[in-house]
């Protein structure tokens, strides 16, 4: 938004605050530009590209497999997500089977980022908020994570686990005992994170009833993920449209109906519930066998033609639109995040707020600025 | 296909240039619908009728196969997926309506979209860069930018 000149007589109590980029609470590199009268929000403008680094533009400078490890760039916090999600999408349009064992080990390392994005959003949206001790708890989960699984793909965010048909590196019982150890603790520190949280009365004060977004609109803003259930919809893609097998497992969608930031807390941290319950079912039927096709197929190269596939990341549908000539290079690659719809709705939400909840809603949403700008 | 389904299929059919059944397990994609561009506020106000949500909205540099920029809007429901694709051939050079009356997320899609391509929405109340920087001279997904090759080569000479 270009701040505008102030004539002499206009309103001397309206004024511009630049929120961001470098603000600590815009979560990386956004910058809301908001319209004040004292305290009250009456525009919000949210200005976005800071990091910008052509994603889409550089998917249509080489082949299908060059471009997988740039999809764990994309959204940094769930990488694993990301990087399998356009695995599974390349399956589907070229028709490769993957073997069950590397089906199962991949919803176990999909639902371990999730917690681990989760987590992630719960710590520094509490920070957020002013309250600094949960965030080292969080973080002390959340490196068990990281650790499981650096073990088994040798990085810590930026994963390039999968393969066309597959995953990369076998995991081992190791693995599999730290994962239970690790679910064992995690629900054992659930409850006590919502004693320490949820019962807060600071807490409750800043988050309940504040930053409504109501289902119409979420509808007008194509918004989905937690954000979307939290006001009453269970839309997941992993029960929508099922992919990798999610269909055979049995979990929850978690909703609530107010649609607030208290909402949107209750709906993420009922999702890492779920998100263990998956894993655990997962580690109970990792089947023996190969984690790879027999024959790979060396050239990918799907018919010329439209395709879509979508998952479902940590913040909701991530899309993939892919036009092919059907030649080996992408003609056209577009990534549909969800963050970027996520966050289109912000000048609605944030309009007759004050200044103090656009920190709490902002930071309620969970965006994530690599993931909007691509 | 639900009655709901059908009837936006019907609906979006006599709309639509050409309109098909897709093979949702091959491509993600249940209905595939050509059509004339001026008609998108039409075809989105059918789609918002019927309970559909925006997925998203691209475009294609299809200049050189077809001498078209080609829009591309996708539909889904929240409740059984059911996806339609949309697409528009635009001639280059020319505006194409704006949906932002009908859907409020097409407001950042369509500045994506002009920031990238250079396509035009008539109507948007604010189509500026969104991306990019505000004061850049090129669309920097367009065909002829930013080639890998033509930087190699003027590294060469």
């Amino acid at each position: 938004m270009k701040i505008p000149d102030v004539p002499r007589d206009a309103d001397r109590d309206t004024f511009y605050l630049n929120m961001g980029p470098q603000h600590p609470s815009m979560h990386g590199v956004l910058r809301m530009v908001l319209k004040l009268r004292g305290e009250q929000i009456l525009e919000a403008e949210a200005v976005i590209g800071y990091a910008h680094r052509a994603h889409e533009k550089m998917a249509e400078n080489r082949n299908y497999l060059m471009f997988l490890p740039n999809t764990s760039r994309v959204d940094y916090l769930s990488g694993m997500i990301y990087n399998l999600g356009y695995c599974q999408a390349i399956e589907k349009w070229m028709g490769i089977e993957v073997p069950e064992r590397a089906r199962t080990i991949r919803i176990i390392a999909n639902e371990l980022n999730r917690i681990s994005s989760h987590l992630l959003w719960f710590g520094t949206f509490l920070l957020d908020l002013g309250g600094v001790t949960p965030f080292l708890y969080c973080f002390d989960d959340r490196e068990e994570i990281l650790d499981i699984l650096d073990q088994v793909t040798g990085s810590r965010l930026t994963y390039n686990y999968g393969r066309f048909g597959g995953v990369t590196v076998d995991v081992d019982d190791a693995f599999c005992q730290r994962t239970t150890a690790f679910l064992a603790r995690l629900r054992e520190r659930l409850p006590r994170y919502e004693d320490l949280v949820r019962g807060n009365i600071i807490f409750r004060e800043r988050c309940d009833g504040v930053g409504v977004m109501d289902q119409h609109t979420c509808f007008q803003h194509s918004v989905t993920g937690p954000c979307l259930r939290a006001c009453g919809i269970e839309y997941d893609v992993r029960k929508a449209e099922p992919y990798g097998g999610y269909d055979e497992y049995d979990f929850e969608v978690p909703t609530a109906s107010e649609g607030d930031c208290l909402a949107r807390y209750d709906v993420r941290v009922r999702e890492m519930e779920q998100s263990a319950r998956i894993i655990e079912q997962a580690l109970e039927r990792l089947p023996d066998g190969p984690i790879l096709p027999a024959k790979m197929k060396k050239k990918v190269k799907p018919k010329a033609g439209e395709y879509y596939f979508a998952c479902e990341s940590a913040r909701g549908h991530f899309g993939i639109y892919l036009v092919s000539d059907g030649s080996d290079i992408p003609f056209k690659m577009k990534l549909r995040t969800p963050s970027f719809s996520n966050l289109s709705s912000m000048p609605e939400v944030l309009r007759n707020t004050s200044v103090a909840d656009t920190i709490a809603i902002i930071g309620s949403v969970d965006v994530v600025m690599p993931e909007i700008d691509r | 296909m639900s009655e709901a389904g059908a009837s936006l299929y019907d609906a979006l059919a006599a709309l639509a240039e050409s309109s098909a059944e897709s093979d949702y397990a091959k491509d993600g994609f249940h209905h595939r619908h050509k059509v004339a561009a001026p008609k998108l506020p039409d075809i989105a106000a059918l789609c918002h009728e019927h309970g559909y949500v925006l997925e998203m909205i691209t475009c294609e540099d299809q200049r050189e196969a077809h001498d078209a920029m080609r829009l591309v809007y996708t539909f889904n429901r929240l409740s059984a997926v059911d996806r339609h694709l949309i697409q528009a051939d635009l001639p280059p050079g020319q505006e194409a309506p704006s949906i932002v009356g009908v859907y409020h997320a097409a407001d950042w899609f369509e500045r994506e979209v002009y920031d990238m391509y250079g396509v035009r929405f008539a109507g948007h109340p604010e189509l500026k860069r969104i991306l990019l920087p505000d004061d850049a001279d090129f669309f920097a997904l367009l065909k002829d930018f930013g080639r890998i090759e033509d930087a190699e080569q003027e590294a060469e000479s």
